[in-house]
């Protein structure tokens, strides 16, 4: 299958979403390979669908449901010209809760845990790393051997499955692992 | 022989016999006697085809050197058409039990004894495409004979490698084009990896469902996955903010066939994959201080720098540091290859390198520049300029060419030359790219061949 760039271009989102067959997946990887211009489409593309990915999912006040639920309710309120910022109890409610200290504390610790947590995480990722930098980057490079078409599955099945047990935290097989 | 010789050669040995205990030579086809009706080109097209054209159920013994000893592992393999494969690994008893099930976008693993599983990419990436140049253009294709395994006739071919790398035999079914026998043999340690079915079915219409993973009760699951796509080194680089050391060359018959970032919790690293169309060498860059030296292996000297080497057996990695990156290269060329590969990175020498071959291929330094940032060798950025001077194509076409996007005969077609002619222009261009280039292709002169009962030659 060869692509050009008008339906390469069409083609990227869905690979990026799993979405195309082996064959068609196979002739968008070959195009980007050969490609500048596409490859800047897709890149951008794929930032894209990242920073989609990275949204918060807004939580809607208590009002919103509410209004959902009894839309009788609602249509009466409106009806009545009803003017307020759909918010605005919902706010009062929040400055509401900041005022007990007991409450205040509890939210404060909460933010500096949130804070924290990925120092801490980062700390831990890299002594973990130390340890597990050439059992990761053999996992990768036998998972690239799947694209030489000779190579044998069951073997790669084998040093993929064992760097996948250290990458884990298990202990190497006695088999395998390091010399 | 010093102590350090001593051991990997003792097992190099032992994997020799325990490959020839298996099975006999294969038989030559006697002098005078009519040829086979098909060419080792076509038993290797029949080997390459069989994945999609049939489903089998088969043992399969692996024997694999690994940390200095042959291991072997017997797995109970399953594979429906196009692109299903299960996976069940029998023995050794610390990995018995353990299960793949790959539906070529997916492959799930799951370890009995932890009741764990892990979600990771396909195993599969290479195993239907059309993309056989590399291998036709860096491996001699020969035909030794013909042997029976498993009570089936098999013809058996071989690989050999026109430039150093490991050298592989086939044992093709003849009915169906199964590889049912391999090894591949290392010109430096002997056989490093050798497979045969003892048991095999076909035609037996498996079930969908076998190939399909069902999460047992409880089990802990680990996604494992990474962002690997098929990126050039300068859009690596925009990604992860860290400059990428492109390898300035590499063994003859090597090109880049893509990157990828990798990220495992904190550490990001680049992947770049060179391929021969048979074998891989990849190289990992990562910022120096996220990931530590690993506690086994030994030191080796990088050009200047001291590097670490860890022998896994078939695998072969290095490591070392430069400009504030930590690079491993991983693969299966020999050690000495590795590590002249390795030097050429770590002496730093790009920019130099950019001038030097711009004015011997008569080119704007940029023009070469943006051939390295697609990931192309100094001897491959020599062609490129040669080719296109020597047949009149434009650059794309020469690169793609270059890097086996593009067959002689399709650009052949294109240029509306006729093949033999090509070929010969082409060969011209080599001759000349090879005067080009200031750094050559590392080569390693492999001790005397290792014979053993049941390799042919």
């Amino acid at each position: 299958m060869t692509l050009n760039h008008h339906n390469a271009s069409r083609l990227f989102s869905a690979y990026l979403d799993g979405e195309l067959s082996a064959p068609e997946s196979q002739a968008v990887q070959e195009h980007l390979m050969d490609c500048v211009s596409c490859r800047e489409a897709y890149e951008g593309i794929r930032s894209t669908k990242l920073l989609l990915r990275e949204l918060p999912v807004a939580e809607p006040p208590g009002e919103f449901w509410a209004a959902v639920r009894t839309p009788q309710h609602t249509a009466s309120q409106a009806g009545a010209g009803w003017a307020s910022p759909p918010g605005g109890r919902w706010r009062g409610r929040r400055l509401s809760f900041l005022r007990r200290p007991a409450w205040a504390l509890a939210a404060a610790l909460v933010i500096l845990a949130i804070a924290v947590a990925p120092l801490i995480k980062g700390t831990a990722d890299r002594l973990h790393a130390t340890e597990i930098g050439v059992d990761l980057y053999v996992r990768e490079h036998a998972l690239g051997m799947g694209a030489e078409p000779l190579t044998d599955r069951a073997y790669l099945g084998l040093v993929a499955g064992d760097a996948d047990l250290v990458l884990a935290g298990e202990t190497p097989r006695a088999g395998g692992g390091h010399p | 022989m010093t102590r350090r010789l001593r051991a990997p050669v003792i097992a190099a040995v032992l994997v020799l016999l325990g490959a020839g205990t298996n099975f006999a030579a294969p038989a030559p086809f006697p002098q005078g006697a009519p040829a086979p009706a098909v060419s080792a080109n076509e038993i290797l097209n029949m080997a390459l085809d069989a994945p999609r054209l049939i489903d089998y159920e088969g043992t399969k013994v692996i024997t694999v050197l690994r940390n200095g000893r042959p291991e072997t592992i017997t797995v109970a393999e399953s594979h429906k058409r196009p692109n299903l494969l299960r996976l069940e690994y029998l023995s050794p008893e610390d990995v018995a039990g353990r299960l793949i099930v790959d539906n070529g976008a997916t492959a799930w693993h799951y370890e009995p004894r932890l009741n764990m599983a892990f979600e990771g990419p396909t195993l599969q990436g290479g195993l239907l495409r059309g993309d056989r140049t590399l291998l036709r253009r860096n491996y001699t294709l020969v035909l030794l004979g013909s042997d029976e395994v498993i009570g089936r006739q098999a013809y058996v071919i071989a690989l050999e490698p026109k430039d150093v790398g490991v050298y592989r035999a086939l044992w093709v079914d003849r009915a169906t084009g199964m590889v049912l026998r391999s090894e591949e043999r290392d010109p430096f340690r002997g056989i490093v990896l050798s497979t045969y079915f003892s048991r095999i079915s076909f035609s037996l219409n498996l079930p969908e469902a076998y190939f399909q993973f069902r999460m047992p009760a409880g089990a802990r699951v680990l996604s494992m996955r990474t962002e690997g796509e098929w990126l050039s080194p300068a859009s690596l680089e925009r990604q992860v903010r860290f400059p990428v050391l492109i390898p300035p060359v590499l063994p003859e018959g090597y090109t880049f066939r893509g990157g990828a970032v990798s990220r495992f919790g904190s550490l990001t690293s680049v992947n770049l994959r060179y391929s021969d169309g048979g074998n891989l060498i990849s190289f990992f860059e990562a910022r120096a201080g996220s990931i530590g030296w690993p506690a086994f292996g030994h030191p080796i000297q990088v050009g200047t720098r001291t590097g670490r080497f860890i022998d896994l057996g078939y695998l072969r990695v290095l490591i070392w540091e430069q400009g504030g990156l930590r690079v491993t290269a991983v693969g299966t060329v020999p050690t000495e290859t590795l590590v002249a590969v390795a030097g050429q990175i770590a002496a730093g020498h790009e920019q130099a390198l950019v001038r030097d071959v711009s004015d011997r291929v008569e080119a704007d330094p940029a023009a070469v520049r943006q051939l390295r940032e697609q990931g192309l060798t100094f001897p491959e950025i020599a062609l490129t300029f040669a080719l296109r001077q020597q047949l009149g194509a434009d650059l794309p076409t020469a690169v793609r060419f270059v890097r086996g996007a593009v067959t002689l005969p399709e650009l052949a077609k294109k240029l509306g030359i006729q093949p033999e002619a090509l070929r010969w222009q082409v060969r011209a261009a080599t001759e000349r790219a090879s005067t080009l280039s200031p750094v050559r292709p590392p080569s390693a002169t492999p001790p005397a061949p290792v014979t053993a009962p049941g390799v042919p030659h």
